[in-house]
């Protein structure tokens, strides 16, 4: 049986990349069922070309070509990311993490109902939150930039680990709020309850994403990618 | 069978099955399985198959395995233990959903 050359399948590659797709992983997974197509005609018909073949495959996928494969994916990973977060974030309101959460929440709620410029403090702390958070995604992302550069390969958890796009939206949130309450008089119980609660949570979320994932992102990524350690290795 | 949007439903089940049945697979063997099965009257896109595994995987009912084939890699496709209850639940609901079609389209059987 006729079986592809390493040229050929680097040819593949360089096809995929081609109809826009990015990733590494991804590439690989069509790369591999191109081949098998590619080699199956071949049984049937030897004197169809390497072209010709991939053509007619190529085609099976529809008019927008792997662009639906590359959507969906995206989406089934960043689905799998949202989940890291909620099981890290759930972490923090379980014995022994929740008493972390609970004292600094009840810590900002003591400060303030007992700080008479309360408005000003709250939209600084948030802003605080915010700041950080852009920077941090800056940095993080710029060097996944130049590892990629230095790898050639970009693998898309990670770079869902180290963009995290989707929770950046997120963050303007608390503004919404803030322009909407009234801080005219002292801050009540109940929105000094939720500002403390709010902020942790949001403190909460920047920790999980800026530091404890991407610390542990090597192992997040040979879950994901069994192929992630093989490819390092060599 | 022409019309894929009677089988779009039930592709995830088809890849369970399939799976359950095989072990693990990976994505090109699935296309041609089903083929071979069906005698070419069911023709998996490939277009909706690797959005349905990935979404599979995302969801924790498949786990994934990389393995060097000849001068590339492949990627294998099995269930995992939630996967293979799943499984179990969405294949009788399937049964059930296919003997609820028969009455309606032929109602004289069920008599």
């Amino acid at each position: 049986m006729m079986k592809l050359t390493s040229e050929q399948i680097d040819r593949l590659y360089q096809f995929t990349r081609q109809h826009y797709v990015e990733w590494y992983d991804l590439q690989t997974e069509l790369v591999d069922h191109l081949a098998n197509s590619i080699e199956a005609q071949w049984q049937e018909n030897p004197k169809i070309s390497f072209e010709d073949a991939l053509q007619i495959e190529f085609k099976k996928f529809g008019v927008f070509g792997f662009m639906n494969v590359v959507e969906k994916r995206q989406l089934a990973l960043q689905k799998r990311y949202s989940k890291l977060v909620w099981k890290h974030f759930k972490e923090f309101f379980t014995i022994p993490k929740i008493v972390i959460t609970l004292f600094s929440t009840v810590l900002l709620f003591l400060i303030f109902r007992n700080y008479s410029q309360v408005e000003i403090l709250i939209t600084t702390l948030f802003m605080l939150v915010l700041i950080t958070f852009w920077i941090s995604l800056f940095y993080q992302s710029r060097k996944n930039k130049i590892e990629y550069k230095t790898t050639g390969k970009k693998w898309l958890f990670k770079d869902i680990i180290f963009g995290h796009s989707s929770f950046a939206g997120l963050s303007y949130i608390p503004f919404y709020v803030l322009i909407h309450t009234d801080f005219s008089q002292n801050i009540g119980i109940l929105k000094a309850a939720f500002f403390s609660l709010l902020f942790v949570s949001m403190a909460l979320c920047e920790y999980i994403i800026l530091v404890i994932i991407p610390s542990k992102a090597e192992e997040y990524l040979k879950e994901t990618y069994p192929e992630y350690a093989l490819e390092n290795a060599n | 069978m022409k019309n894929s949007q009677l089988y779009k439903g039930s592709l995830n089940t088809i890849i369970m099955k399939l799976l359950e049945e095989q072990g693990r697979m990976y994505g090109y063997e699935i296309t041609q399985k089903v083929k071979e099965i069906t005698k070419g009257e069911l023709n998996i896109t490939e277009g909706a198959l690797y959005p349905a595994l990935h979404k599979l995987e995302a969801d924790g009912l498949l786990d994934v395995e990389v393995e060097k084939v000849d001068n590339r890699l492949r990627k294998y496709y099995k269930l995992t233990e939630k996967g293979t209850t799943e499984n179990v639940n969405r294949l009788a609901e399937l049964e059930e959903f296919i003997k609820n079609i028969q009455t309606i389209v032929n109602p004289k059987l069920s008599y």
